[in-house]
């Protein structure tokens, strides 16, 4: 008996984690599987993560959120703002071998702007969302310029969007002779490995690769020196059973719950790393609502909400309340995007009374889910509200039904979450624009179009930084929205692994990690 | 015998065209766009049509209707919106991930259950009826996520005997993915021995209260040959029904099993589908479920003359 029990242990042993196999990969939790290996296709946060160690792009986004070159060496505008020339790295090679030339790029631009491809940026090139790229060549192996129909400060921005997947350059191999998707043959420091749907998916290490110059990582540029064998990202949709992966070992990176922070901190093996990102938690008011369309109302309700205190409880203590648009770390998060609403209650009172505010119930929807604070912001407003006189009930809806809900325009107030758009223009796109077209836009005022135009059409970063501090002013008295905080990304860490930090575009980033002991 | 099941089969197909409607119907009722989910927050007006026109979303309910319903009866169930991939093999090998779970734990708390249920009753009120029943009922009574948690933590986390995350497949490592199956096995495993368990004692109670168990009993048989020669088999039948029921409950998806212990199964794929609006997804897995239920109750109910001749299948 004693014998079968040490036997079946030995088995348990040698066959649960291999060693050898575990000290070269890296196991990273995702809430959930990719939706394919198409970059920028059929995607969503965790299949841009992903995709994104295995395909570049011409640009990418350093650490603090501008474009810097990543397969291009350099970028030049001509002087009347409308032809980009790219300059490409020489000695870039795709993971079957190829070299990367202009031909390649010049491939993979025409493959997005075949409407075949369902490439989610072509909207955002060809004309439907302002900007038109009127023409593409590459006149030699190693440049390729592309041609706008008028100048735009957001071109680079959104060629190296993640949602865009970086309009990454691929090799044709990536599709089949018929031209539908195969698997991505990219340039990134990871090849695709095996993609188990609903398990995992495994990154090996491209030894062939050219790292971009720099000494150290900075966002997608810089240094990306794949250091260790193997990444391997499995699908984990509950949060208990992740901690209990971490706890155990057969985790190394995954991003946790704030309630997981004091337990896992205990851990000597593991190490909770936080950094804030540009997601934006928001209250949303819908301005054509009979009753919050009165500006007053919505200012009494910005008043009467202690954002230190909300924000302090809801993050536990970890975030830091930001009324802007332009995240906290942002180069264009200066003194102007520091003003916001400041809770006065007496203010809110006498705005109350103003906008004739007879005690009626205001509905605020909020979701449960457990990435994001939609719902306990909500309960603390709530009760904030209360406070100033104001009668808020909740409706809690799930997530499908609230974004369809917002997608509309069905709601008075709600508590939501914008992804993270890395220059101030994207971030104000998210929620500004004409509701007669779109019925999600929650603010409308022909004075910041015009600035929002403005922003996406000069380059210069001082004028550009006056016109967002001017925007943040008129959002500000207008109270389309109040913002509360950036989100912080919280992940646990286990000690072997060296090297990983958590950034601002909330996506985890494996090259220049290495593991120990 | 054939006749018998090919006249159930045909039973059931009215029952599978009512779950075909009302799950169609039902899940379109729900608020909720899976365009729009694909999409995001930057989702314009022009951008969700174009993708509602290529998933099919902008043809009338009807038309959507005859559309897949056309295609199931010729045995496509469809592409997922969200993964491209085609439904039936999707639901196929989901399944056979949940069944050998789902068979696997059944079976050791049917052997272990029936037995106990029996003996519990053989010694009414006695302390190890006491003991039974209530151990039965604690079992019942726990949450299976709660008590999945808790093997995970003792034998995953405490003793570091069992992998807390991943999934192997048998017939991939036969000796790994056995290693992966037990604390799911065994969630179900102490869950359902309630279930059984008290349905087996209750039967073989009102058993061996019948005239023809005093009978055989003044005759001097010994309470061994009473009990599994004459209570037994009449005490099984409607434990045996449950069994077939359970099994048709738990086949058709123990997601929450499946998402503690990252098993990536039928329930897994069902709960997922729901929350992104997959509808193709939905639809072909709640008629997969539907027609399982509908084979299992049959199969049970082939068996059922093996244990009590008096019914027969005719």
């Amino acid at each position: 008996m004693k014998r079968l029990a040490f036997s079946l242990c030995a088995a348990v042993l040698c066959t649960a984690v291999p060693a050898a196999a575990a000290a070269e990969t890296v196991t990273v939790a995702l809430n959930a599987d990719i939706r394919s290996t198409n970059p920028g296709v059929n995607r969503d946060d965790n299949t841009d993560a992903v995709i994104l160690h295995v395909v570049e792009g011409l640009v990418g986004y350093r650490e603090n959120g501008t474009v810097a070159p990543l397969l291009a060496e350099s970028v030049s505008t001509a002087a009347d703002g409308l032809t980009y020339t790219f300059k490409l790295r020489r000695g870039v090679t795709f993971h079957n071998g190829a070299e990367m030339t202009s031909a390649d790029v010049l491939w993979s631009w025409n493959r997005y702007m075949d409407p075949k491809t369902d490439w989610r940026c072509r909207p955002e090139f060809d004309g439907r969302q302002g900007l038109r790229v009127t023409g593409v060549a590459a006149p030699d192996p190693y440049t390729f310029s592309m041609t706008l129909e008028k100048p735009s400060a957001l071109f680079l921005d959104t060629l190296a969007r993640t949602d865009c997947a970086m309009t990454a350059v691929l090799h044709r191999d990536s599709v089949r002779p018929d031209g539908s998707w195969d698997r991505p043959v990219g340039t990134g420091p990871f090849r695709l490995g095996e993609w188990r749907r609903g398990e995992y998916v495994t990154l090996r290490r491209f030894d062939a690769y050219v790292s971009p110059p720099g000494e150290r990582r900075d966002g997608y540029v810089g240094a990306k020196r794949p250091l260790v064998q193997e990444v391997k990202f499995v699908t984990i949709a509950d949060a208990a059973t992740v901690k209990a992966g971490l706890l155990s070992g057969a985790l190394d990176i995954a991003d946790i719950p704030d309630d997981d922070i004091p337990e896992l901190s205990k851990s000597r093996a593991i190490e909770v790393k936080t950094a804030p990102t540009a997601t934006k938690h928001a209250f949303l008011f819908q301005t054509r609502d009979p009753l919050l369309g009165n500006v007053k109302l919505r200012q009494a309700i910005a008043a009467a909400l202690d954002l230190p205190q909300l924000v302090g409880h809801v993050s536990n203590g970890l975030g830091r309340p930001n009324g802007s648009a332009v995240y906290v770390t942002s180069a264009y998060h200066d003194e102007a995007h520091r003003r916001g609403y400041t809770h006065d209650p007496a203010r809110a009172r006498a705005l109350l009374a103003e906008a004739g505010y007879r005690g009626e119930t205001i509905r605020l929807i909020a979701n449960k889910r457990s990435s994001v604070p939609s719902y306990p912001a909500a309960v603390v407003a709530q009760a904030m509200l209360q406070a100033a006189g104001i009668r808020a009930e909740i409706e809690v809806l799930e997530w499908a039904t609230q974004l369809d809900r917002y997608t509309k325009g069905n709601f008075q107030m709600m508590s939501f979450t914008y992804s993270a758009r890395l220059d101030p223009a994207q971030s104000y796109n998210q929620f500004f624009g004409p509701k007669d077209r779109f019925p999600s836009k929650v603010w409308d005022n022909p004075k910041a179009q015009e600035l929002i135009e403005k922003a996406s059409l000069v380059a210069d970063e001082a004028e550009r930084r006056a016109i967002f501090g001017e925007l943040h002013r008129l959002m500000l008295a207008d109270a389309p929205l109040v913002f509360l905080y950036n989100a912080v990304d919280t992940t646990a860490v286990a000690r072997r692994v060296r090297g990983y930090a958590p950034w601002v575009a909330s996506k985890p980033r494996l090259w220049e990690v290495s593991v120990g002991d | 015998m054939l006749r018998f099941a090919l006249t159930r089969i045909a039973m059931a197909l009215p029952t599978l065209f009512i779950v075909a409607v009302s799950v169609f119907v039902l899940i379109r009722l729900i608020p909720g766009d899976p365009a729009a989910l694909m999409l995001g927050d930057l989702a314009d007006p022009a951008s969700l049509a174009d993708l509602r026109r290529r998933l099919g979303l902008d043809h009338s309910l009807p038309v959507q209707f005859a559309i897949w319903f056309g295609n199931v009866l010729a045995g496509d169930l469809g592409l997922s919106i969200t993964s491209g991939q085609p439904v039936l093999p999707l639901i196929v090998g989901r399944f056979w991930v949940s069944a050998q779970i789902v068979l696997v734990a059944v079976l050791f708390a049917s052997l272990v259950a029936v037995p106990a249920g029996m003996v519990a009753a053989w010694r009414q009120n006695s302390l190890a009826d006491i003991a039974l029943v209530g151990a039965a009922t604690l079992l019942l009574s726990v949450p299976t996520f709660w008590l999945g948690l808790l093997l995970l933590l003792f034998f995953g986390l405490e003793l570091e005997w069992l992998p807390v995350v991943g999934y192997v497949s048998i017939a991939e490592d036969a000796t790994r993915g056995l290693l992966y199956l037990v604390m799911p096995v065994m969630t179900l495993f102490l869950h359902e021995i309630g279930v059984v368990m008290r349905m087996a004692r209750a039967s073989t109670l009102e058993v061996l209260r019948l005239d023809y168990i005093t009978h055989a009993r003044a005759k001097g048989l010994p309470e061994a040959a009473v009990l599994w020669r004459h209570a037994f088999k009449n005490a099984f039948g409607p434990t045996w029904t449950l069994i077939g029921l359970v099994l048709g409950n738990l086949l058709g998806g123990i997601a929450v099993v499946e998402t503690v212990f990252t098993i990536p199964g039928l329930g897994r794929l069902l709960v997922d589908s729901i929350f992104a609006r997959d509808y193709p997804v939905i639809q072909g897995c709640l008629l997969f479920v539907a027609f399982t239920y509908v084979v299992v109750n049959l199969i049970v109910d082939l068996f059922y003359p093996v244990f009590d001749p008096r019914v027969t299948a005719e």
